[in-house]
């Protein structure tokens, strides 16, 4: 017997199958425009791919911003909020974790968790890109870096360049400057590494540290933003054993489990 | 059909309509701290300023900045375009700098042949109480010549009456609220305070007969938590709603299109300028009143406590500088009461900020428990 967990997000999405040993199997993908295709998608992928019947799931949990019209297609039984799945998957990946940075496509979240993974207290960016997936993939279009480049990359730099603007949309022509005055993209990029984990520390001290921390999210896999964020806030960023894009989704399934009978 | 859902989000309401067809006049205001009483006393409808309907605001922003409030500059945006020129005139007050800018602008566009400026201390003194009381004088001399007739003692009392009554049917509606299980939900009554606020008090009353009797036996089922909701000035039904969808219940507020444009609004004087003046400045429960949080946070608290609530909302617009300030101390002492918070900074009707608001308000509900 499966438990399911769905997770559309802004720029991918994820399903986690897990049974009493843990997880499963798993797949991720780019969304479609439509959150329900995204989460069909995704779906058929894993059923496809890993061979699972869909009839021995015997509870699914749907998450992200997609994850209430994922309920209402049918393909969850229930739904969470995010902020409570990243709590739950970041707990059973690394069950000492208290505090849970998550940086997706367009939020960032930092999330205390309690010793079952239970939510404590969470804070949100606001509307703004600044701190998100979206600032770094704009700066890296902007340097004619992928995103895996991007982190990488900053490694080598000789310094690390001041970008003193907030917005997304200013950093990027201070980006634009540097670049016009011959500066190194190494330089640059760690620039906005820099920035980026500027502005989620910043998140991280206004709902407080309390170790160990641990980092969920697509920006997880950039190691310039984790040194970074590691020096500021003088913590080890502890690594999941996993993908650190599938733990909202395996948070999911695991409230699927618990609220599917099996805790 | 309830009466709730016959009345209308539109700016300019068949109420208005109707009122305007008949030769009356209509004065628009927007701060909380304007005696509406002394408006009616001349047989002129007030008529609160909102802005239904979530416009754009490139003309707000031509004259205003990105960083002033988007309340503020979507009503600007409203009265720029046209959409309030059913109204003859304007009341402003010092309610808050970007309220200021607001009418000041908005005076200046469209030159109002009616615009009076009420200035509200900052203090509640006995000193302050009195330039009041004057400051309310000059205020119903003016609107005494706009309407061409006298504002007479007794026609204050009986506006005063009439508000007294309106006050305790809003009351009511607010105990059939904080019952368990409520009756009315916290959208419906937003939208019948934003609706009152465009009407005579002494409809607004008989409206209210209507809703009670309606409601009284009504019941509100399916919600997870029981909330408080306070913060800065915001006409957003849908805002309430959103937050309402995600299984909450807003059982009581602390909001300017809310509890605090009524509650306690009592006193006995036989003047009744110096009347109106305290029971104004004596229960703005707004952080524009200096060295007064105490008391504004005392009646957060028994708020709270009366309607038994699971947790707080403090929600602001981006760019409030008094709630912005306010929620730090309002957040802690809450917290310090047991009451767990959540703090929703927002664009005021951004539409496209629903999901993320959701979010935030599902996984708080999640904390709780619920």
């Amino acid at each position: 017997m499966y438990y399911g967990g769905i997770d559309v997000g802004s720029l991918t999405a994820q399903a986690v199958l897990i049974n009493g040993k843990g997880i499963h199997a798993y797949k991720s993908m780019g969304v479609k425009p439509n959150p329900v295709q995204s989460a069909k998608a995704v779906v058929d992928m894993l059923i496809q791919e890993e061979n699972v019947p869909w009839s021995q799931v015997k509870f699914c949990v749907s998450t992200g911003y997609g994850r209430e019209q994922v309920q209402a297609e049918g393909l969850s039984q229930d739904n969470m909020s995010e902020i409570s799945c990243h709590g739950m998957g970041a707990s059973f990946l690394v069950p000492e974790a208290r505090t849970v940075i998550d940086i997706g496509g367009q939020d960032a979240k930092v999330i205390r968790i309690g010793p079952g993974g239970e939510l404590i207290d969470f804070v949100m960016n606001d509307k703004c890109a600044a701190g998100t997936g979206r600032f770094l993939e704009v700066q890296a279009r902007t340097l004619g870096l992928s995103l895996d480049e991007l982190g990488t990359v900053s490694l080598g730099a000789e310094k690390v360049l001041e970008l003193s603007s907030r917005c997304s949309i200013f950093c990027e022509t201070e980006v634009l400057h540097y670049l016009q005055r011959g500066h190194s993209k190494a330089d640059i990029a760690a620039g906005v590494n820099r920035a980026m984990a500027e502005r989620v520390a910043a998140l991280v001290r206004r709902v407080g540290l309390e170790k160990e921390v641990t980092m969920s999210g697509g920006v997880a896999k950039n190691v310039a933003v984790r040194a970074e964020l590691e020096r500021m806030l003088n913590v080890r960023l502890i690594k999941y054993g996993a993908d650190s894009q599938i733990v909202g989704a395996l948070g999911a399934a695991l409230m699927a489990r618990r609220m599917g009978g099996n805790s | 059909m309830t009466t709730l859902q016959r009345q209308s989000t539109d700016l300019e309401t068949d109420y208005v309509r109707d009122w305007k067809k008949k030769g009356g006049k209509v004065l628009g205001y927007a701060c909380v701290a304007t005696p509406v009483e002394i408006i009616e006393a001349a047989g002129v409808l007030p008529y609160r300023i909102k802005a239904f309907g979530h416009p754009d605001t490139e003309l707000g922003d031509a004259y205003l900045a990105r960083f002033n409030c988007r309340f503020c500059r979507s009503c600007l945006q409203l009265g720029l375009e046209g959409s309030y020129d059913f109204l003859d005139g304007l009341v402003e007050t010092n309610g808050c700098d970007h309220l200021r800018g607001m009418f000041e602008n908005w005076q200046h566009v469209k030159e109002y042949d009616f615009f009076h400026y009420l200035k509200v201390p900052h203090f509640l003194r006995d000193d302050s109480l009195e330039y009041f009381t004057e400051e309310l004088a000059l205020m119903r001399d003016a609107v005494a010549a706009f309407a061409g007739r006298e504002i007479t003692d007794d026609d204050l009392r009986a506006a005063i009456d009439t508000y007294d009554e309106v006050n305790a049917k809003l009351k009511r509606l607010y105990a059939l609220r904080e019952q368990v299980p409520p009756a009315v939900s916290g959208a419906e009554v937003m939208e019948l305070v934003c609706t009152g606020s465009s009407m005579m008090g002494a409809d607004f009353a008989a409206m209210l007969d209507e809703v009670l009797a309606e409601k009284e036996n009504a019941r509100v089922s399916g919600y997870k938590a029981r909330l408080i909701i306070m913060g800065s000035a915001t006409d957003e039904v849908d805002l309430i709603a959103d937050i309402e969808s995600t299984g909450a219940l807003i059982a009581a507020d602390a909001l300017c299109f809310g509890s605090r444009a009524f509650w306690n609004r009592e006193g006995e004087d036989g003047d009744p300028l110096r009347l109106l003046a305290e029971r104004y400045l004596g229960h703005l429960f707004c952080p524009r009143m200096f060295t007064d949080y105490d008391r504004r946070i005392a009646y957060i608290l028994d708020t709270a406590e009366r309607a038994g609530v699971d947790g707080a909302i403090i929600t602001y617009n981006k760019f409030c500088d008094l709630h912005g300030v306010e929620a730090v101390s309002q957040r802690m002492d809450l917290e310090k009461a047991g009451i767990p918070v959540l703090v929703l900074e927002k664009d005021y009707g951004s539409q496209a900020d629903t999901g993320r608001i959701k979010t935030r308000v599902q996984a708080f509900l999640e904390r709780l428990g619920k």
